[in-house]
């Protein structure tokens, strides 16, 4: 475990080291001595091929599952023992849309929030503010089952930071949707970065990390094989854009 | 509590906007409880508690048609029927009639039975006396009266109205063979016996008679019919089916991912199942109050009994409330075991049907064969409706019921533990 009695501010936003966690019955480890640190305020994308453990990675950090071996901890809080303090610190945007269909976008935000702990006139407020941000205004009374693709994805986002997370963990937010509407969500997260929000996003798309993230980890089998700004990883590597740094750290044979 | 009742809310609101799955709890256990209480309302009053309706074709037309016919309508399990569309019923007529199925039974008594009757009497009455030139062999010709039946009816009723007719027979029998008796005696001027009048006067119209009543207090038990076994009965089939759309609402809370961003809030998963189970069971008194208020306020208008819930109205408060706490911890446990909705859906179904069985929703426990008898005393429905049988027809107490509130409470613990317990293996195995 680190130092207690370092400055908080200036340690990183998240803090993990050699986490290791194998399924019941499972032949291999999902996570085989992870270690990462992502700073406050920044976009760090956590990518791989299918199966490489990073949704195992997102279970982890964000209190989900525990791992067999290893620390973390965010804001210098321990996940083992602060797990309660930890987890008013989060938000998730998952991959699927995690919502309940059949309420509105306000009616779902307005409980997510509540169960946060907002209530009465911030809880509206702050509604109101996720529905500005991710323009969902006009929308806010349609229920999530009426909803195109878009609209959903960008509803899902919205939940996710409701409470205003100081670190925000997203995965594959952008799966499935029109050109417009990840467009928009792009920019959301750009201005959530901004306003100092830190964050751990999770991406097939190459292109969008290399766009959104300061740094960027490539992880398969369950370990980091690669961290750093992904221009001074492709340099390193000798690619010439994500796409093919991406290949060539983790190969061309499927993952089926 | 904020956020407890967020969720006491919220499910509300998805329950409320689920307009089939509310038709399916609210509706399903109304429809049950009206067509099965007014169906089995019929049995009953064909059983003897009311009268079953029987052609009655007396071409004799003489003095034995005009006393069978009265003592029958007395007995107040029959009522006889002697014309069919506005026509004095024929042999024939009766006879299509009951062979198609229109009417279940149907007596006739042929020309002559009357005097048959008469003759045979005063024959065995003269044997026993040595009257005239009686000879032994040519006593009691058997009056022949055809009692016609539906094919499709079953054996106990038969047995009613064969039973009924009978009686009835016999009674005349006996009438006619003491009167003949006292005429003789009078006749051979026998000391000590009294004339036939004052005889009559006398003695009473029966010696052995039957008083029928329920065992237990009087002065509690209630009136036992279809109303008051059927509503309850079926209102805890209904309310078991909770057990669906909970099992499903947890489903999908699972397979949607809203349970991956329920699990990291800064909540603990008791608040937020409290907040669940507190709507389900909601929804369930709701539906037990809508049972009692169709056996008290509609049922009767088709010419039941009005239910009536005993003297215990706090007792069963809290019979209802165990057994919506004993439904939920079921949905609970379902939705957690299973693997898919349709899992969930078809077993939570066919096993709330089996457990009505078993429980004696359907029918009585009492009639099962003994080994299925031993089964019943699994069912969480079979200790629900016992303790609703002990209020609403034995009229008894919370005491009473102490047993049942204890095996459905019981019930709902360990349901909740598995539900726990198979939680955490999901979340331990990434589900």
């Amino acid at each position: 475990m680190r130092a207690n009695g370092c400055d908080p501010e200036k340690m990183p936003q998240l803090w993990a080291r050699d986490l290791t966690l194998r399924y019941p019955g499972a032949s291999k480890p999902a996570l085989a001595g992870l270690s990462l640190e992502v700073n406050r305020g920044e976009i760090f994308g956590l990518l791989g091929p299918n199966g490489a453990g990073k949704s195992t990675a997102i279970g982890v950090l964000c209190t989900l599952l525990t791992a067999d071996t290893g620390e973390v901890e965010i804001r210098a809080l321990n996940l083992r023992t602060q797990k309660k303090k930890v987890r008013s610190l989060i938000g998730l945007v998952p991959q699927d849309i995690a919502l309940y269909p059949s309420l509105t976008i306000r009616e779902n935000l307005s409980y997510f929030g509540t169960l946060h702990g907002l209530k009465g006139e911030s809880l509206r407020q702050r509604v109101d503010e996720c529905l500005a941000l991710t323009g969902l205004e006009q929308h806010a009374r349609r229920r999530i089952q009426t909803c195109s693709g878009g609209i959903k994805r960008r509803a899902n986002l919205a939940a996710g930071i409701v409470h205003r997370p100081e670190l925000l963990f997203l995965d594959e937010p952008t799966v499935g949707i029109d050109a417009q509407s990840r467009h928009m969500i792009l920019c959301n997260l750009q201005e959530l970065k901004r306003s100092g929000m830190t964050m751990i996003y999770t991406t097939h798309y190459m292109e969008e990390a290399q766009q959104l993230c300061a740094r960027i980890a490539i992880m398969d089998q369950g370990q980091m094989i690669a961290q750093g700004e992904p221009e001074h990883l492709m340099a390193v590597q000798g690619c010439s854009d994500l796409q093919e740094l991406f290949l060539h750290l983790t190969g061309r044979s499927l993952r089926d | 509590m904020l956020k407890l009742l967020a969720t006491f809310k919220k499910d509300l609101l998805l329950l409320w906007r689920d307009r089939i799955g509310l038709l399916v709890l609210f509706l399903m256990p109304l429809v049950l409880v009206l067509v099965v209480s007014l169906v089995q309302n019929n049995v009953l009053q064909a059983t003897g508690q009311s009268r079953i309706e029987v052609l009655f074709v007396d071409e004799d037309q003489g003095e034995l048609g005009r006393q069978v016919l009265e003592i029958m309508e007395a007995s107040q399990g029959l009522q006889l029927l002697t014309s069919h569309a506005g026509n004095i019923l024929g042999a024939e007529t009766a006879q299509a009639l009951v062979a198609s199925g229109t009417y279940q039974f149907g007596i006739v008594l042929p020309p002559g039975i009357s005097a048959q009757f008469e003759r045979d009497t005063r024959r065995q009455v003269g044997a026993l006396f040595g009257f005239g030139s009686v000879q032994v062999d040519s006593v009691a010709v058997e009056a022949q009266i055809q009692l016609l039946f539906d094919p499709a009816v079953q054996g106990v009723f038969r047995t009613a109205v064969t039973s009924s007719l009978q009686y009835a027979l016999l009674g005349l029998e006996t009438a006619q063979k003491g009167k003949l008796l006292q005429q003789a005696l009078s006749t051979q001027n026998l000391g000590g016996i009294p004339p036939p009048d004052a005889a009559q006067a006398q003695a009473p119209a029966q010696l052995l008679r039957i008083n029928a009543e329920a065992a237990g207090d009087p002065a509690r038990a209630l009136r036992p019919d279809a109303v008051q076994q059927n509503v309850p009965a079926w209102a805890l089939f209904g309310m078991f089916f909770i057990a669906v759309p909970l099992a499903g609402a947890l489903l999908r809370e699972r397979q949607e991912g809203t349970l991956r961003r329920l699990l990291i809030l800064p909540v603990s998963y008791w608040v937020l199942l409290a907040g669940k189970l507190s709507a389900y069971v909601s929804v369930c008194l709701l539906q037990f109050g809508l049972m009692l208020l169709a056996g008290r306020y509609v049922l009767p208008r088709f010419g039941t009994p009005v239910l009536e819930v005993g003297a215990h109205p706090l007792a069963v408060v809290v019979l209802v409330l165990c057994v919506a706490l004993a439904a939920c911890g079921y949905g609970l446990m379902l939705g957690t075991l299973a693997r898919s909705y349709e899992q969930a859906s078809m077993f939570g179904a066919v096993s709330v049907v089996i457990g009505a069985a078993l429980g004696g929703v359907m029918v009585p426990v009492y009639v099962m064969p003994e080994a299925m008898q031993m089964l019943s005393h699994i069912s969480p429905l079979a200790w629900g409706l016992n303790g609703f049988v002990e209020l609403f027809v034995r009229g008894g107490n919370l005491h009473d019921i102490g047993g049942n509130v204890a095996a459905l409470l019981g019930f709902f613990g360990i349901t909740v533990l598995i539900a726990l317990g198979a939680f955490k293996y999901h979340s331990r195995h990434g589900g």
